[in-house]
């Protein structure tokens, strides 16, 4: 079980929220924004993508595959109290650094030694290296994207059906949020089509293309005594891996 | 004893000094090219911004049954307007939009990360992403609304939508009184990014904004 899974609900962060609405707070964070954007858009699993990317065309020395589900999964992977205490961006420029590194896009050595040249010389130049064909293929992907539907609706459910969460083992990465586990929902949406996942999350369940569906659930079923005075509904988006059929059904 | 929450005194030097050495072996070693991250922003910074969801918005406030296709087929009502190319991009390929109305109010939440509809609202703010924020607004809306500044009735319906699967969820929040006989841009200039995510409510001019 992995607090990261947890966040949802998480009772006893009775603290102000940082309502802090800027995207950036440091300007060394948008570089690291666009460097895992960049990845994204070169990423050798774009190959399988929708928009047809030509990715074997594109000159860069970039041949692994990363999407949101690497970049997640790091996150999911961190201690809690590191989860906790990190900035955003701090997370990723460690995630994305630890990737690079230990697929040897970047020695370690040679990185420590570059990072101690910008820190004694915060303005020293970047290189200027023009490659025009990466820039156009990460264009591109920002403006087609990475369509995860694959092929035609095969709805288990209907819209109005009693469903249960499933419990799956805790995984690596997963998209079930934890506080929907063992809950019971009733389907408000069947979404057209089925729909991938970047990576198989193994025993979770994520992977193959399958039916989504827009989960409502009642917040005492959710929260019990913890609710809150005129709660309301909670709708979830969620995959079929992680839905079995209610109670009912099952007679 | 150790400190649980520790910080080094050189935190943004040495995160900055880290992000520019990656930046910059990458460029040598043939992965991006100087001009790849530069080129990124500049698509958030002069195309992909809140002015498309302002846009929007403002669109379903003046036109009724472009406001019932948006709920109905997102994807497909946004492609009616003349936005830049790609909302149907990174971050938008399955658009789906929520509307508030009287006695229902809508907010978008991402519980497990930071899911956010990039081509209609630009990159998420920082409050969306902040852990306090995601634990919280699951399981008390209504108390976070208040603690934010937004009024709701105890009759209003507080709808909380967990971003879990494949939509980047946007809310259409309700136009303001008093705003009779302002135009479609004008209209615009009163939504804001927290109003199209549900924390915040549009407001007319004069009246504050949140």
């Amino acid at each position: 079980m992995k607090l990261q899974h947890h966040l949802g609900g998480l009772e006893g962060l009775e603290g102000p929220i940082d309502f802090e609405r800027r995207v950036f707070v440091e300007d060394w964070e948008k570089r690291i924004f666009g460097i895992h954007t960049a990845m994204m858009g070169l990423s050798a699993s774009l190959r399988d993508a929708l928009p047809g990317y030509d990715i074997d065309s594109v000159p860069t020395t970039f041949d692994s595959t990363w999407t949101w589900a690497d970049l997640r999964t790091g996150a999911e992977a961190m201690d809690p109290f590191d989860y906790f205490r990190l900035r955003y961006y701090e997370k990723w420029l460690g995630g994305i650094s630890a990737f690079l590194v230990e697929q040897g896009y970047v020695d370690r050595d040679e990185f420590a030694a570059a990072t101690a040249r910008y820190r004694a010389d915060p303005d020293a130049p970047l290189p200027g290296r023009a490659e025009p064909a990466i820039d156009a293929q990460v264009q591109r992907y920002l403006r087609e994207g990475d369509s995860p539907r694959r092929g035609p609706a095969t709805p288990d459910f209907a819209v109005g059906d009693t469903v249960v969460v499933a419990d799956p083992p805790a995984a690596d990465h997963t998209r079930l949020p934890g506080y929907l586990r063992g809950r019971r929902g009733t389907v408000e949406r069947v979404f057209e089509g089925n729909y991938a996942y970047f990576h198989s999350t193994g025993e979770d369940g994520l992977g193959d293309p399958v039916p989504v569906y827009v989960v409502r659930f009642d917040p005492h079923e959710l929260w019990g005594a913890s609710a809150e005075a005129h709660a309301g509904p909670l709708y979830a988006e969620l995959y079929q891996s992680y839905l079995t059929p209610g109670p009912e059904a099952r007679r | 004893m150790t400190e649980r929450f520790s910080y080094p005194d050189d935190r943004e030097a040495a995160s900055a000094a880290q992000v520019r050495a990656l930046e910059a072996l990458l460029i040598e070693k043939g992965v991006i090219s100087g001009q790849t991250v530069d080129k990124v922003l500049g698509y958030f910074e002069s195309e992909m911004t809140p002015l498309n969801g302002r846009r929007i918005v403002a669109r379903a406030w003046v036109d009724p049954a472009f406001s019932d296709r948006l709920v109905a087929d997102t994807p497909k009502a946004v492609a009616e307007l003349d936005l830049p190319v790609g909302m149907a991009g990174a971050e938008g390929e399955h658009l789906a939009a929520v509307r508030n109305e009287p006695g229902v109010h809508n907010v978008v939440i991402c519980t497990l990360c930071s899911c956010f509809p990039w081509p209609v609202l630009g990159l998420p703010p920082y409050w969306y992403k902040d852990p306090v924020f995601r634990a919280r607004a699951a399981r008390e809306p209504r108390v976070v609304l208040t603690e934010l500044g937004v009024p709701l009735d105890d009759d209003t319906e507080v709808r909380v939508w967990d971003s879990s699967g494949h939509s980047r969820w946007f809310v259409v929040p309700q136009r303001p009184a008093g705003t009779d006989g302002m135009t479609e841009d004008e209209l615009a200039e009163l939504v804001t990014t927290e109003a199209m995510m549900g924390v915040a409510l549009a407001s007319a001019p004069g009246a504050g904004t949140r």
